[in-house]
């Protein structure tokens, strides 16, 4: 059974349509890529996977459970967690109170304290400054509190929506190292919505294309950096249409 | 008499009440982006809880019998439940509708609560005596202040700091403010939404109903229009304070109250009844100053 099955899901903001029939499916401690242009419905798959945007048509399971018509706090319940696009970070709550909003949902309340340390030190940045307002952080620092946030709900599924946005370069390395080791460490499941399919082909992994909404192509990240298929999701040819 | 101790106590319980409506309604914008124009009805509903179902002029108390002890947390369970029970039966069924839909809603609410207090109670405003004896004026620096406007200033002063204790050291609390700065992502990381939404109108109507007996008390009236016009402060108040902020709303309360009573003392006798007028000229330019209110919020930015 895979980690996470995506079938025929579509999603429509009103009439206008952001997926339609997408289908892919991920197996546990899979990294998943998920690149394409603007509007080719990758925040909408992640928000779909989450439960933030109700799908139109389709299923989506974890573990062969079925998330649709679920609520997200229901979802995050199944071990799956969010880290979106922009961070939101809780910008009046500290750096310690943000890492305590998921914990709610654990069970090993006793396992909550250690992790928190554990978090500090991954992030010795996040432990210096626990009782600072997040707001106050930087914006590097504030994707390492989103993660670590996400963290300590106990996640067996990560989505992390665009980390790169709006990062330095050499801050966006330092993101994927780490989201790299805690991979390695947990064996988490991991799907990164990444707009540069160049530092996906860096990074190492399985990488979707979107155009669209719907899938044109899937495969090894360093495969697609070789080949002209992303020029043709970008750039929109006749063959690229056909392939999907 | 000394004048300036006298005008702070007027300020200071002025301003507790304005504040304590403003948070009432504050909470409930934060997690729900509803501004809730029924909070003003919930207080009068409280008041005329109070008081024997009648018709008559003079109204014979009933919940207002029953001494202080009893009195108090029953009058809170009731303004709590009126305000959950709101939720369930009206706001609930509205979680992915527009603001100014919701806010429409609470409207037509606010005028079904009213409408019902005006067909069991009638219109006439009642005489009422909750706590006479508060009334009585104590000496305390200089000033001869009633004893009721220490208990406000007091009351506001508890039910502040265990409002700021209870949201800033229980779960719920945490959960509340996450919900407050941005519910979709709270509700990602396993927030219940249904769980902080009725939380906080539980609160809030705890709130109404304290305000409730403070102005029962200082009144001596039951009016069916009296939940109107402390609205309409609070909710001036929790816009200047910065919407969604708790903080802010009870720093505009106690600046409204300031003011008013300020105004109140020290504009030309001529000019004293058009007090109000130069009340709001304040309020408009705080507004005009800082649009986004003295705390902004960022509840108050549109969710995706």
């Amino acid at each position: 059974m895979s980690k996470l099955g995506v079938y025929d899901v579509a999603v429509r903001y009103g009439k206008v349509p952001a997926l339609t029939d997408v289908t892919l499916t991920i197996e546990e401690g899979e990294r998943l890529f998920i690149s394409g242009p603007n509007g080719a419905g990758k925040s909408s798959l992640l928000k779909a996977i989450c439960g933030a945007v109700a799908t139109s048509h389709g299923r989506i399971e974890v573990d062969g459970d079925l998330l649709t018509g679920r609520t997200p706090e229901a979802i995050a319940r199944l071990g799956l967690t969010m880290v979106p696009e922009g961070r939101d970070i809780f910008g009046t709550l500290t750096v310690e109170e943000n890492l305590r909003v998921g914990t709610g949902i654990r069970r090993d309340k006793s396992a909550v304290e250690n992790d928190i340390e554990e978090v500090y030190e991954n992030f010795a940045i996040l432990g210096e400054r626990r009782h600072a307002n997040a707001g106050a952080l930087s914006g590097g620092q504030q994707q390492m509190l989103a993660i670590g946030r996400g963290l300590m709900t106990n996640p067996k599924l990560m989505l992390v929506d665009e980390p790169s946005l709006g990062l330095a370069p050499n801050i966006v390395d330092q993101v994927y190292e780490t989201l790299v080791n805690l991979q390695k460490d947990r064996g988490l499941t991991l799907i990164i919505v990444e707009q540069s399919s160049a530092r996906a082909a860096r990074v190492g992994g399985r990488m979707v294309l979107l155009r669209g909404g719907s899938v044109v192509g899937d495969g090894d990240a360093k495969k697609f950096a070789e080949s002209d298929v992303l020029n043709e999701a970008y750039f929109g040819t006749d063959k690229a249409e056909a392939s999907s | 008499m000394n004048a300036i101790p006298q005008l702070f106590f007027d300020a200071m319980s002025l301003g507790g009440i304005y504040a304590m409506a403003a948070l009432g309604i504050a909470l409930i914008f934060g997690v729900m982006n509803l501004v809730n124009f029924a909070h003003g009805e919930y207080i009068a509903f409280c008041v005329f809880a109070l008081i024997v179902p009648s018709t008559d002029a003079v109204a014979v108390m009933f919940l207002g019998k029953a001494p202080a002890i009893v009195l108090i947390p029953i009058l809170l369970s009731i303004g709590a439940a009126v305000a959950v029970a709101s939720e369930f039966f009206v706001f609930r069924h509205m979680r992915n509708a527009t603001p100014v839909a919701m806010m429409i809603s609470s409207f037509a609410l606010g005028f079904v609560i009213q409408n019902s207090l005006l067909a069991v109670y009638g219109s006439r405003p009642k005489a009422i005596s909750l706590w006479p004896e508060l009334n009585t004026p104590v000496s305390i620096v200089g000033a001869s202040v009633p004893l009721l406007q220490i208990i406000v200033i007091l009351t506001t002063l508890a039910v502040v700091v265990t409002l700021a204790l209870l949201l800033k050291k229980t779960k719920i609390g945490l959960e509340m403010r996450a919900a407050a700065e941005n519910f979709t992502m709270a509700r990602l990381l396993g927030v219940k939404a249904n769980v902080v939404i009725t939380g906080a109108f539980a609160l809030s109507g705890a709130l109404a109903a304290a305000v409730a007996m403070i102005m029962a008390t200082q009144t001596g009236v039951a009016d069916i229009r009296m939940g109107g016009q402390i609205m309409l402060v609070a909710f001036i108040a929790t816009v200047i304070g910065g919407l969604g902020s708790l903080p802010g709303a009870v720093a505009a309360g106690f600046l409204i109250g300031a003011a008013s009573v300020i105004l109140q003392g020290f504009l030309p006798l001529e000019a004293r009844p058009f007090r109000d007028a130069f009340l709001y000229t304040l309020v408009i330019v705080s507004l005009l100053l800082r649009p986004q209110g003295l705390f902004a919020s960022n509840s108050a930015k549109p969710r995706v």
